[in-house]
């Protein structure tokens, strides 16, 4: 569940943790190891020595280019699942492998293999190289490891979770959702648990490695009243590990979902058209993501496809907006020790009291722009190049209480979760689907909502942000991917409670008349 | 099969059987591609590489788990089927979890699918780069000096796959795959900077459109929409375009899966023999098409694949059934997913249509949006062309559709001769009355 965290204490909380670190709840105890991540892995499973990188290395810079960089994975993902009160399927993937790429400008040379041979990557370095035709560009004589601080410390006794723990996790799932209401006619669950060891090489003498534990639980359930059905779900997670899933964490799960689903029997679509919007804390915050976040990741700008690029340092929100990219969140699902580019993870601000200050970078935008990397070079695996992307992006609180946002909506619509948020980044419109919302009317929240669109443009969604609350939440829910360039990556987001001035409602009853 | 390939799947089955599961299934997939991008008349990015992986499923009085490892030596699989065995005992027992009936495994086509392109082995670096070339330089030209940025693609992947089961199937696929396209960013008023693009993919290189013809359409779409606007909330006809319509009828097949229908997320699920759309609405799932994104002699539970119609003249008759959820719902199965979508073209163009029209949207491109498979509501942004009598008028974008899927296909009135013929879902442009539109 979602930690509020008012403004100024999420500040002192940031200070206190001495890394930027919202502090958040399920941190408690003494067993946490803050152990620094996982030096040697490659090295002790793999054989994977400096001598065979700077070789593969040399390989991938014999054709010249400006920098190449070496990404090694081992991952190893499991889920179980529920069925019919069942624990009835396991399912297991084992990823291993090594990414090349040699970097010229802005272009890119890639390979990958998953077969760590040094015969096989030797070939593949020089398919990264075949990009090139000058001269070989030098290696650093040196590696060095940079400082990593860890946003994820945990138990190293626990983060690889078998099946016969996850069991009864799931047990516990199905018979706290049944047991909610008698109308929860079907229940699926599910456990998802990724161990991801990467290691990071690149020409220019840096060696970085991590280990990285996400996971989740979720539960979907069914509800039938009256000949008439409804579905909902809620999953909570992070990079965390088996010491989160308690039997508190799996009652939010549960009740939650089943919740959600109740409150559907009575939802009914609002009329469609421009209203004002007012966006509830937490998960909502996938519309700064989609809005927003995108279209200030440097390479849409350096290509000039973004709306964003001609508006560094300019105004685009009020004064009391400011939005931030952070990788040092403690255990979010977006959270990085280093991103895949060998870059120590760090906290990105992206618009300060209303002034969009920069954007998300990867090595290649950094140069473009003369900036340093953010650290936001990210990828979905050894298969794919890195990319700029988002982490766990939110925004800061206002000074407002939650209702009187609400109250200042006089009629609209409250949005509570949502999905499938998608952005065109050269307009900057974006679309999100409202799964459980509320109608605002004369300042009330009334009747339940579902199943609608919500449709915007980015930088006038942004100048239309009129009143902020004091309840930052950040999402803690595990399954939260984005996808890009045809690459998932792992994120997060927040938000406090806003009010938009006006945003496109779709639905099927026009204003003033039946459906 | 080779000889080889044989050796190891028999050696897995024999190993699994050994480690304590009596029935699995174990299959090996290897696919080889080229992915070249070019920007600013040079290649952006240029990515090759193969991937192998082996998935085995072990089936244990009930009791079920499926891993994929890429590592195919067997000092290592040993370890993993080791595993994979000791990962399904600890599940629970379902006594619908087995293999197929091997009944189900007979009478497969010996139709020629044409998947395999056997000139890929020609087709040379120098060739892929052309093409992307071509398309980016005949973009930068079409689209003139509104153009900000163009990223032409050019892909081609081989790839191979072979089955068995410990009950008697054996199968293997051998694909190539081609595509091509360009993503076109323009400059529009303020800014606005509108993106579309073109692209199309084959079994075959040679079905492919000419790389000019694709640069100029990734042009043209997004010339189209420059100076884009929103329109009042209105009830028009609207004209779902070909290439993406089957992200709205995504929705409707969703609801048509075994799993939606078993466990209660279904609006179909008591449907079937019942209308559902208009005398417009027939969709049929043709697996035999050679050349076909979609084809294939057998489905993933190795069940022979037959062509089905799904819905005749709005009449729901099929579900897209597996073995596993056709045990649990007590029926026949069918088939797990969709072969090749298709809904059989109508006689008129998209033009002559839009002519006897009025007024109503063209939608070229949508923007988020989902589908309620238990509910069948569905919400989706729409992004296209304002028509009049068949004139256009002007772009439409931040705009939404909104309907019940059931109330939705009663809608359509009629389907164009323009059959997208690029992917597994051969759909037709469609005109649907009465949508309501939601803008301003």
């Amino acid at each position: 569940m979602s930690q509020i965290i008012p403004r100024r204490k999420f500040i002192r909380s940031a200070a206190l943790a001495g890394g930027s670190m919202v502090l958040l709840p399920h941190l408690k105890g003494n067993a946490m190891v803050l152990a620094s991540p996982a030096n040697g892995y490659f090295l002790n499973e793999f054989g994977i020595d400096e001598a065979l990188c700077r070789k593969l290395l040399s390989k991938a810079l014999s054709r010249g280019g400006d920098f190449a960089d070496l990404y090694f994975e081992h991952t190893v993902s499991s889920f179980l699942g529920l069925e019919d009160g069942k624990v009835n399927r396991s399912y297991g993937d084992i990823t291993l492998g090594v990414g090349i790429r040699t970097v010229k400008g802005d272009q890119v040379g890639y390979g990958f293999t998953q077969d760590l041979t040094e015969e096989s990557m030797m070939s593949v370095a020089a398919t990264a190289a075949s990009l090139c035709d000058t001269s070989a560009t030098a290696v650093s004589d040196e590696f060095s490891r940079p400082a990593l601080k860890n946003y994820y410390p945990v138990d190293p006794g626990l983060i690889e979770i078998p099946g016969s723990l996850k069991l009864p996790v799931l047990q516990q799932i199905n018979e706290k959702c049944f047991s909610f209401s008698p109308l929860v006619v079907k229940v699926n669950a599910g456990f998802s648990h990724d161990l991801k060891h990467i290691m990071v090489v690149t020409s220019d003498g840096i060696i970085a490695e991590d280990t990285q534990p996400s996971g989740y639980i979720y539960a979907s359930v069914v509800v039938e009243k009256d000949g008439k059905r409804e579905s909902s779900g809620w999953n909570l997670g992070g990079k965390r590990d088996f010491s989160y899933y308690t039997s508190e964490v799996v009652e939010k799960v549960a009740s939650k979902a089943v919740n959600n689903a109740l409150k559907l029997f009575d939802a009914i679509q609002p009329p469609a058209g421009e209203i004002p919007v007012v966006l509830g804390p937490g998960v909502t915050g996938i519309l700064l993501h989609e809005a927003i976040g995108h279209g200030m990741e440097a390479d849409f700008n350096r290509k000039k496809i973004s709306t964003y690029s001609t508006m560094l340092n300019k105004k685009v929100a009020e004064p009391f907006v400011t939005i931030i990219d952070d990788a040092t969140n403690l255990n979010l699902s977006g959270s990085i020790n280093v991103d895949d580019e060998g870059v120590p993870g760090k906290k990105t601000i992206l618009v300060e009291n209303g002034i969009l200050t920069g954007y998300l970078h990867d090595k290649i935008s950094a140069k473009h722009y003369g900036v340093e990397p953010t650290g936001n070079g990210r990828r979905q695996s050894f298969e794919h190049y890195p990319l700029p992307r988002m982490r766990n992006t939110y925004m800061l609180g206002g000074d407002a209480m939650p209702e009187d946002v609400v109250k200042a909506a006089g009629n609209g619509i409250y949005v509570e979760d949502v999905s499938n948020g998608q952005v065109k980044i050269g307009e900057g419109d974006f679309a999100f689907y409202v799964s459980q919302g509320r109608m605002i009317e004369n300042g009330k929240l009334t009747a339940p909502v579902k199943d609608i669109n919500i449709m915007g443009n980015g930088p006038k969604m942004l100048s239309n942000i009129v009143m902020a609350a004091n309840d930052l939440e950040m999402f803690e829910g595990g399954g939260g991917m984005c996808g890009k360039n045809g690459q998932g990556v792992r994120v997060s987001f927040g938000l406090p409670t806003c009010l938009v001035k006006s945003m496109t409602v779709g639905g099927t009853r026009q204003k003033g008349g039946a459906s | 099969m080779n000889a080889a390939m044989q050796e190891l799947l028999n050696w897995v089955i024999d190993q699994t059987k050994k480690a304590g599961a009596p029935e699995s299934k174990v299959s090996v997939s290897k696919r080889r591609f080229v992915d070249i991008r070019y920007r600013e008349k040079r290649p952006d990015t240029v990515k090759e590489a193969m991937t192998q992986n082996l998935n085995l499923e072990v089936f244990m009085n009930g009791r079920y788990c499926s891993q994929s490892t890429p590592d195919l030596r067997k000092s290592t699989l040993e370890k993993f089927i080791k595993e994979v065995v000791e990962n399904a005992s600890i599940l629970d027992q379902d006594p619908y979890r087995t293999l197929p009936d091997p009944k189900y495994f007979t009478g497969i086509t010996d139709i020629g699918l044409d998947q395999k392109d056997t000139q890929h082995g020609n087709y040379s670096a120098q060739d892929r780069h052309n093409v992307a070339r071509s398309i980016e330089e005949m973009s930068l030209s079409k689209g003139g000096e509104k153009v900000i940025s163009v990223e032409a693609t050019c892909y081609d992947s081989q790839s191979e796959e072979y089955v068995k089961t410990s009950n008697g199937f054996e199968g293997s696929v051998e694909e190539t795959y081609y595509s091509k396209g360009a993503s076109v960013t323009m400059q529009d008023e303020g800014d606005r900077r509108p993106n579309s693009g073109y692209w199309v993919s084959s079994r075959i290189r040679e079905d492919l459109p000419d790389s000019e013809e694709v640069g100029n359409l990734a042009a043209v779409r997004t010339m189209n929409l420059l100076g884009s606007k929103k329109i009042s909330t209105e009830t028009l006809p609207v004209i779902l375009e070909n290439r993406g319509a089957g992200r709205l009828l995504n929705g409707f097949i969703q609801a048509l899966a075994g799993w939606n229908i078993q466990q209660k997320r279904s609006f179909l699920a008591d449907m079937k023999n019942k209308q559902v759309g208009s005398k417009v609405f027939t969709l049929i799932d043709d697996p035999h098409i050679v050349r076909g994104l979609g084809s294939r002699k057998y489905d993933g539970d190795g069940i022979t694949a037959v062509r089905r119609e799904i819905v005749k003249e709005g009449l729901l008759l099929e579900f897209f059934i597996d073995w596993y959820y056709s045990r649990k719902l007590e029926c026949e199965p069918t088939t797990s997913w969709p072969s090749n979508l298709i809904l059989p073209p109508g006689n008129r163009s998209v033009e002559a249509i839009m002519k006897g029209l009025g007024r109503g949207i063209l939608i070229t491109d949508y923007l988020g949006g989902n589908s309620n498979s238990t509910t069948g509501d569905f919400s989706v942004g729409i992004i296209g062309q304002l028509f009049d009598k068949g004139r256009i008028v002007h772009p439409v974008s931040e705009m939404n559709i909104a309907d019940n899927h059931l109330k939705f296909w009663n809608k359509l009135i009629e389907v164009a001769n323009d059959p997208w013929n690029y992917s597994s879902y051969r759909l037709p442009s469609m005109v649907f009355k009465d949508v309501v539109v939601a803008g301003v």
